[in-house]
């Protein structure tokens, strides 16, 4: 991949166009340009995974909070999609040996960084595909499909590669330096030695990496990208210009965790990647329809959202009074809001999805990556069903934000607890490494 | 002299480039944009607002000019679409004051880009909105984000997709439409169809000869007219507005700057009397189809207008307002019972109407614009339905569409006898965009009282 060009970019959109590159060109150059310098600053990791928690997906604990206590996930993300290198593709040689090499290079990525935003927090997720060579199928107590379309309106393409490498960090150069380290090539990360890599065992699908960022100020800083306008909010965390994943709308961790099976203490993660259209957003609609039909019309009435969520503080104030009023709302109000609608999914007044959703304008075009977490895909199919909300008699473009999003890639993962996260069996109980 | 309800341009006209004073409106907007020979990019009219218009369907200034594309085929449904300049638009979001918005067209390069989609067994125009996905290419790029256009109405276009896209230059576009299956009610012809994505691709040139199509063949009307109530009438699509003088022999000539075509396809002279939507002038009642897009030369594709059918060709009980409830049904759609300005024609099926369950009867209710008869899609509407001072049945209707009735709202109701009394609530206002001389009616929007009459109808 080329890198963007210096000269014609902001600071900071000249990085991000770095982490979206890749590679060891970017990342040199990335060390050049930030305030990370050349030894950038990033606390390092434990001397003792162990410590680290049982679940690959427990991240809140080590994340920082905003002002009003809302979960910031780091700001800067790559999505690295692996395949099983040919020589063991069949399956037949995933054996503790290749394990060992998975765990130990993971291992080396918590050694490097802290467990943190300043650090590196990070996933690694397996695909029905993945599981699909071995002869023996997944237990029942891990519900995960082959991704399909699920709505009318959509034709995407599939991740029917093995497996995907969900890195966060807050420093740029940490994310493509875990990359690069993880494939060998680079010989320290963060000052410590790289002993393994991963490219015995997996290869990159460079064709189908994604990257992008989120928090506050970010998206405008992007309004030289086709399809971004300059009338996003400056604070604004995400293109749609409202903050989102207030605690009271998100899946706890312990509530996306399986329980049963060979899997306890992993998650499902389902990963949809959409472009959207932020001109009608922004430059057609006004402020009350874009509170109407992202929280509620009487988030929008009530003048509950600020400029760009700010007024919530840190709760969607998505009371069960808002969310049974979506029939109501859409027939007497003619608009219902997305939140609002996809609160209707809650059970036993819970949010099912834990969401780590981030920005990216990848192809150079603003869009998002929605990497949701629950511990079972139907769950996830059952929130974009009430989000898509066929039953509700509605226009379109007024039911929430389905207008302005265009999806073109889902791909559903296991996430194994972290003890089974190296090349599992679809029995393998933790494996001993 | 009354007003005329529909407007034709027998009317006085001045167009762009005639030496008039009102012309010293028709400027341009892009100063200091420069096309590549270097003459002043003119990428759209001056927009001319209408002071303090009527809460009703009022006269635009001028009307507008555009090139007609070919109509693509795709499955079930024909594609036609159409382009002019950027212009403002409303579009609208529940029904408050703050519910509806004024889109301001972008600077620059682009196109109004429009497309109307029927049925091609029945005409029916498809007046509903499952989510298109539009995306525009030029040597391969995509240009800007995927878009899915706004469902629309227009005095001239009737029901329509269409949005404004700016263009980054001159240029060759191809543009990619998937419709997805219509997910509203359908019944009668259009029953268990309309079911597959359809996918339709189509190209055009944007160019300085395209702008001084479509911005040179603005027409302004005398501004005595402008924000009187009224309506334009429909504009004869396809390109065979010349029909008279004119041999077609090239069936894409279109595409191309001959300039007889800019503006000449709305209905003028003898056009006009084609298209039956002028109720106001009362001539026009031997047109029956409101689909007619099958009587031309077969050289022509036809592009149906969403014009609903008229008054007489309803079945069933008409209902009457309390007042009228003796003067039997109303002859013009204009003479309909108006809430917020639409014209709203209810009709009582007898049981045994294919649209009933079982043995029950339907009532349909079908509002319209009040001079075009454009269906106005995506409301909510219920009844409440009292005999003798006491109600019996309080329904919500549900928005579909019928192969012979095109758009309505409709429910099973148990037999009603003349005396009850029928009052349509609008739930909410049509949720579509709307163009100049829309955009004030259809919000506001009160309860319609209605009488089962003595005798039927007809
Ligand atoms: C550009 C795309 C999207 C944007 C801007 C967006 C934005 C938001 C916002 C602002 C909220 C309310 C505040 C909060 O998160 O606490 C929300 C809630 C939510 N969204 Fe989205 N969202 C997007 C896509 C999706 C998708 C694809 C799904 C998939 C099902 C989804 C599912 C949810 C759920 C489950 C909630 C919480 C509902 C509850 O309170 O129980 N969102 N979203």
């Amino acid at each position: 991949m080329t890198l963007p060009d210096r000269s014609s970019l902001s600071r900071r959109d000249y990085v991000r166009g770095l982490v979206a590159a890749g590679g060891a060109t970017a990342l040199g150059a990335c060390l050049d340009v930030t305030s990370d310098g050349p030894e950038p600053d990033v606390p390092s990791g434990t001397d003792d995974p162990a410590s680290l928690p049982d679940r690959q997906h427990a991240w809140n604990d080590s994340l920082s909070t905003d002002a009003d206590g809302t979960i910031q996930l780091p700001e800067h993300h790559v999505l690295c999609p692996l395949a099983l290198s040919d020589a063991i593709a069949d399956g037949t040689d995933i054996d503790d040996e290749r394990r060992e090499t998975v765990e130990a290079g993971l291992q080396t990525l918590e050694r490097a960084y802290e467990w943190s935003n300043e650090g590196l927090v990070f996933t690694i997720g397996y695909t029905p595909a993945y599981f699909a060579r071995f002869d023996d199928s997944l237990p029942d107590s891990v519900d995960l499909p082959d991704p399909e379309a699920l709505t009318a309106q959509e034709t995407p393409e599939f991740d029917e590669f093995d497996a995907l490498l969900h890195l966060a960090s807050d420093h740029p150069s940490v994310v493509l330096e875990a990359e690069e380290g993880l494939f060998g090539d680079r010989e320290q990360l963060n000052g410590l030695e790289v002993e393994t890599d991963l490219s015995d065992v997996f290869d990159r699908v460079v064709q189908h990496r994604r990257t992008g960022f989120i928090g506050e100020g970010l998206p405008a800083e992007h309004a030289d990208v086709d399809g971004v306008p300059d009338s996003i909010h400056e604070n604004a965390p995400f293109f749609m210009g409202f903050r989102s994943g207030f605690a009271d709308s998100q899946a706890t961790e312990d509530r996306v965790t399986i329980e049963d099976g060979p899997f306890a203490g992993g998650a499902t993660m389902h990963v949809s990647s959409m472009a959207i259209n932020l001109t009608q957003w922004f430059q057609q609609e006004n402020h009350y329809q874009r509170v109407s039909k992202l929280f509620s019309p009487d988030h929008a009435d009530e003048e509950l959202a600020g400029e760009y969520g700010e007024a919530l503080g840190g709760s969607s104030a998505m009371t069960p009074d808002r969310i049974d009023a979506t029939e109501a709302d859409a027939r007497e109000r003619g608009v219902v809001g997305h939140a609002q609608k996809a609160a209707r999914a809650r059970e036993d007044g819970e949010p099912l999805l834990l969401r780590r959703d981030f920005n990216t304008v990848d192809g150079d075009q603003p869009g998002l990556h929605f990497v949701s977490l629950q511990d079972e895909i139907d769950a996830f199919v059952r929130v974009r069903e009430a989000m898509t909300g066929t039953d509700l008699e509605v226009a379109r473009a007024n039911s929430g934000i389905l207008h302005y999003l265009f999806v073109n890639r889902r791909g559903n993962y296991l996430l194994p607890a972290r003890d089974a996260r190296a090349v599992p069996t679809p029995t393998s109980d933790s494996t001993d490494v | 002299m009354p007003r005329p309800h529909t407007f034709d341009r027998r009317t006085f006209v001045t167009r762009t480039g005639t030496a008039t004073a009102a012309l010293a409106l028709a400027g341009c907007l892009e100063f200091g944009e420069e096309t590549d020979n270097g003459a002043e990019l003119e990428t759209a009219p001056e927009v001319i607002e209408v002071e303090d218009p009527p809460a009703a369907v009022y006269i635009p200034t001028h009307r507008e000019a555009m090139r007609m594309l070919d109509p693509i085929e795709a499955g079930d449904i024909a594609i036609a679409p159409m382009l002019s300049y950027p212009h403002p638009f409303w579009i609208v979001a529940g029904s408050g004051e703050d519910a509806i918005e004024r889109v301001e067209p972008e600077d620059g390069r682009g196109v109004h880009m429009m497309f109307t989609v029927w049925d091609r067994e029945t005409g029916i125009v498809l007046p509903v909105d499952d989510g298109a996905r539009v995306t525009v290419e030029r040597d391969g790029e995509q240009v800007g984000s995927p878009l899915s256009p706004w469902t629309m109405i227009s005095q001239e276009m009737g029901f329509h997709f269409g949005d404004n896209v700016s263009l980054p230059a001159d240029g060759e576009y191809t543009v990619t439409v998937e419709l997805p299956p219509i997910s509203t009610t359908t019944t009668g012809a259009l029953e268990d169809r309309l079911t597959d994505t359809e996918t339709a691709t189509f190209e055009f040139t944007y160019d300085e000869a395209f702008r001084e199509e479509v911005v040179g063949g603005v027409e302004y009307f005398d501004e005595s007219f402008w924000g009187t109530t009224g309506a334009l009438e429909p504009m004869d699509h396809g390109d065979h507005g010349d029909h008279d003088d004119h041999d077609h022999q090239s069936g894409d000539d279109h595409h191309g700057d001959d300039h007889h075509d800019d503006g000449n396809h709305d209905g003028h002279g003898t056009a006009d009397e084609h298209h039956e939507s002028a109720d106001g002038h009362g001539d026009h009642d031997d047109h029956g189809e409101h689909d007619d897009h099958d009587d031309h030369g077969e050289h022509h594709q036809h592009v149906p207008y969403s014009a609903l059918a008229r008054i007489g060709e309803y079945p069933g009980t008409i209902l009457r307002e309390p007042a009228a409830v003796d003067d039997g049904v109303p002859a013009e759609n204009a003479d309909l019972p108006r809430s917020g300005d639409a014209a709203v024609l209810v009709t009582v099926l007898e049981s045994g109407s294919r649209l009933a369950d079982g043995d029950e009867g339907y009532l349909l209710v079908s509002p319209r614009t009040p001079y075009n008869r454009v269906p106005l899609a995506d409301m909510a509407l219920s009844v409440t339905i009292e005999r003798d001072g006491g109600e019996t049945a309080e329904l919500s209707l549900t928005q579909t569409i019928d192969g012979e009735y095109d758009l309505h709202y409709g429910a099973s109701v148990e037999a009603l006898e003349a005396g009850d009394s029928v009052t349509v609530t609008i739930d909410s206002p049509p949720q579509v965009a709307r163009h100049q001389g829309y955009e004030t009616a259809f919000l506001e929007m009160e309860d319609l009282e209605f009488v089962v009459p003595e005798v039927d109808g007809e």
